[in-house]
């Protein structure tokens, strides 16, 4: 088999070594409830993760999932007193016209992704410190069992409500990317722009449109957080945006898009859940753990791009 | 004292120079002609070091050289003007003359501007050009910077030893005529100081100028004329050559096409540095040629037509229906096809299946309600394999991984299977073999007979003749002359390279 198709399988190779390793060195760790734990701690960054593979497929970044993920815990603590479950509505709206408005700016006016979805994350992390004033919120406890109880916890099964619920966004996201015509023109528009623009697609709706689901997913992640954290401040994602982009990467789907997809990003996110556990057995300090995620992000990008289609790094 | 004996140069697929001998003497200019692909850049490549000859030898002063790039070829003498202005507007006149080699002005890591201007006063006096070295590279006219490339290929001069030669790549081509003639007096007052090789479409231009004049066809010299002696006719004869045989093309299948139904109204449409005011008609069952050199503004029309490009002035009727917004996505709609010339960029999009390439111009067809019918998809591209005998495992491979000629069919079949009825080809064959040829050429008679309107930029000239029931000769941008190709009323090469140089 050579380099390039054993390349394909690198992600759950790695994740597979990674989780006998762990598992040889601390036996615990592999036990069923730990990992069940550790698979629903790790949702909120899959869900984001999850958008971000969507833009990272059409070849951009979205820079912005974290600061829109802030900004949703914030919105969610303040509206659910006011509108209840509906209040999940509104953040996810918001969301996607955050992401929209990254996708409008990098579409329409030419700015290139990881810069206008920078300056929309600083939009939305204004917006998270205005609306909480800067400081840390909080839900009350009934109220929020009433709206999203059904999020988090675990019922008669055992089996965590967010796992369940990051199923069944992954079914959905992977059938939007296989079997829909959007999820084709994505496809076309990662592996070959100029081939999808002469070929009629409207390449520039479908681009704010994966800009869209992006700050939707990432609103969903930051609801999801706010939730079980029982509250909000915009800062409570802080961390985020980088495991997010390393899952996306470790996970197959590089920088230049056109290949990897959800499924990827699955494997990508356990990679990293299984990282992160491994240094808290390992005793790397939490404060360190941010370098290995560089460290990882630097090597799966070297690793993955395709250096035909970027040939010019600047 | 420059010399190639019997080089080769060979790509995949292509056997771009055959054995090819040439010298030029101390103080000579050496003219350079042929079609497009008859191998000139490739040559002008070996010489200037951007490509290595497979076979045979370069010969500086009698001694075998050989360059790993042209900055080795530079240290023998040889410099290169490039047509494509390589000049880097940003930066000044001095910078661009001396880039690369402004270590002679450096003392503890500073720059000594003032000796770099000094230095750059004197290599413009070369050329005969006032301007101050310091100025900004893109306030200079076309003109000027040509000279100022001339210039900095002059600065050889000091840092070789031994002889210079130049090679000049199209530089007429943004000059006006008082410039060109400014250009030929001062390569020939260098001659004392250079060879020159100079490359050009314009053929009176490089019999006025070249001692002796290599005609190139196939990858192959095919003449060496002298200046004196030459004619403008005679060279064009050499350039063309042989008789191509009526079937290769399919002649015989050339039907008339249907003059009461035109497809495409195209009304004095111009778009500044591309072309002027071109009007055009094409009728269902017609093959309407652009012909025309590199750069006349053959691609920029069928960009135009097919709605990547919105033009300035004038404009496109689509089946009776004035065209107001220039977009692919519209093209498409109103049954327009491109087949660009670059196949792999534009074409297809390598990494997706046969099956998704076909269908991504058309998958409002295939699917319900955005989602996807991909068993009818498959079955789709299964037809068009067996009908167009693509040679592809099955619909589920990438299109990356098959020959250029199965991927233009496939690029073809998009549109055809979508039910494009004017199909824009721009240089369909190029780098198809024979067999693919033939079979892009049955399949332009196939789509006439189905009453489909095609505008083709071909790959040579034979192929334009050989296809076309309507010729239109573009030069700088502005159709020259319109010519009726019936079968056996056709015109020659010679008609048509008359007005195209």
């Amino acid at each position: 088999m050579s380099f390039g198709r054993l390349k394909r399988h690198f992600p759950w190779i790695t994740l597979v070594v990674l989780v006998l390793i762990v598992g040889t060195v601390h036996p615990s760790f592999l036990r069923p409830q730990n990992l069940i734990e550790l698979a629903g701690d790790i949702v909120p960054l899959f869900i984001m993760a999850l958008g971000m593979t969507l833009v990272i497929y059409i070849g951009g970044i979205d820079l912005s999932a974290q600061s829109v993920a802030n900004m949703t815990t914030v919105l969610a603590t303040i509206s659910l007193p006011m509108f209840g479950v509906f209040s999940g509505l509104l953040v996810i709206l918001a969301g996607l016209v955050f992401g929209a408005l990254s996708g409008f700016v990098t579409t329409r006016l030419k700015v290139p992704s990881f810069i206008a979805t920078l300056a929309v994350g600083g939009l939305a992390l204004s917006v998270g410190q205005y609306a909480s004033s800067q400081r840390a919120l909080y839900m009350d406890a009934g109220e929020r069992d009433h709206a999203f109880g059904w999020m988090v916890g675990s019922g008669w099964s055992g089996v965590p409500h967010e796992l369940i619920l990051a199923l069944v966004l992954v079914v959905l996201a992977w059938f939007l990317q296989n079997r829909t015509t959007t999820g084709r023109a994505l496809k076309a528009i990662g592996a070959g722009e100029p081939a999808a623009v002469a070929s009629g697609l409207k390449v520039e709706r479908y681009k704010i449109l994966a800009f869209a689901f992006s700050g939707m997913l990432a609103a969903i992640a930051g609801l999801l957080f706010s939730v079980k954290l029982s509250g909000g401040s915009p800062t409570l994602a802080e961390g985020f945006l980088l495991p997010a982009i390393v899952a996306v990467l470790v996970g197959g789907t590089p920088l230049t898009g056109g290949v990897g997809g959800v499924l990827n990003t699955l494997v990508g996110v356990l990679i990293v859940a299984v990282v992160r556990a491994s240094m808290l057995y390992f005793g790397v300090p939490a404060t360190s753990q941010q370098i290995v995620f560089g460290i990882v992000l630097i090597a799966a990008i070297a690793l993955t791009i395709d250096r035909s289609k970027m040939r010019i790094v600047k | 004292m420059f010399e190639l004996q019997k080089v080769e140069k060979k790509f995949p697929g292509v056997h771009a120079l055959k054995g090819i001998d040439f010298t030029i003497k101390r103080g000579e200019i050496v003219g350079l002609v042929g079609e497009n692909g008859a191998g000139k850049s490739t040559l002008m490549k070996v010489i200037y070091g951007a490509y290595q000859h497979d076979g045979g030898q370069v010969l500086v002063d009698g001694r075998a050289v050989r360059f790993h790039n042209p900055r080795q070829a530079m240290d023998m003498g040889v410099g290169m003007v490039f047509q494509e202005q390589s000049l880097i507007p940003n930066l000044t006149v001095m910078e661009n003359i001396f880039l690369g080699f402004e270590q002679q002005f450096v003392r503890l890591g500073v720059v000594n501007w003032r000796k770099m201007a000094t230095a750059a006063r004197q290599q413009l006096d070369k050329v005969k050009l006032s301007i101050d070295p310091a100025m900004v590279t893109s306030k200079l006219s076309f003109a000027q910077r040509q000279l100022v490339e001339l210039a900095k290929v002059l600065t050889l001069e000091e840092r070789v030893q031994g002889d210079l030669v130049i090679l000049l790549d199209e530089p007429t081509s943004v000059l006006a005529k008082e410039e060109i003639e400014l250009l030929f007096s001062l390569v020939r007052d260098l001659r004392n100081r250079a060879s020159f090789i100079f490359v050009s479409h314009r053929l009176d231009e490089v019999i006025e100028l070249s001692d002796r004049i290599y005609v190139m066809k196939d990858g192959s010299v095919v003449d060496v004329v002298d200046g004196k002696d030459a004619d403008v006719a005679s060279i064009q004869h050499k350039m063309v050559g042989r008789n191509i045989s009526k079937e290769y093309y399919r002649e015989e299948k050339q039907k008339p096409f249907d003059a009461a139904k035109p497809l495409l109204e195209v009304h004095g449409i111009s778009l500044a540095g591309r072309y002027k005011d071109i009007s055009l008609k094409l009728h269902a069952g017609e093959v309407l040629c652009l012909v025309g050199v590199e750069g006349s503004g053959r691609e920029a029309i069928l960009r135009t037509i097919f709605g990547l490009q919105k033009p300035h002035l004038g404009h496109v009727t689509l089946k009776g229906r004035r065209v107001e917004t220039f977009s692919a996505a519209h093209g498409v709609e109103c049954g327009v096809g491109y087949v660009p010339r670059e196949r792999k960029v534009e074409g297809m999009v390598g990494g997706m299946t046969v099956y998704e390439n076909m269908t991504l111009s058309q998958m409002r067809n295939y699917s319900n309600a955005g989602v996807l019918e991909i068993g009818r998809e498959k079955e789709l591209a299964r037809d068009w394999i067996k009908r167009l005998s693509i040679k592809a495992s099955s619909e589920n491979v990438d299109c990356a991984n098959l020959s250029g000629g199965n991927q233009q069919k496939v690029v073809l079949a998009k549109w055809r299977s979508g039910g494009s009825d004017i199909i824009l080809l721009d240089h369909p064959t190029r780098g198809l073999d024979i067999g693919a040829k033939e079979d892009v050429y049955d399949m332009v008679r196939d789509m006439c007979g189905a009453g489909v309107g095609i505008i083709l930029v071909a790959d040579t000239l034979e192929e334009a003749i050989g296809l076309s029931h309507t010729i239109a000769v573009i030069r700088d941008g502005e159709i020259r002359k319109w010519y009726d190709c019936p079968p056996g009323g056709k015109p020659s090469l010679y008609d048509l390279i008359h007005y195209m140089t």
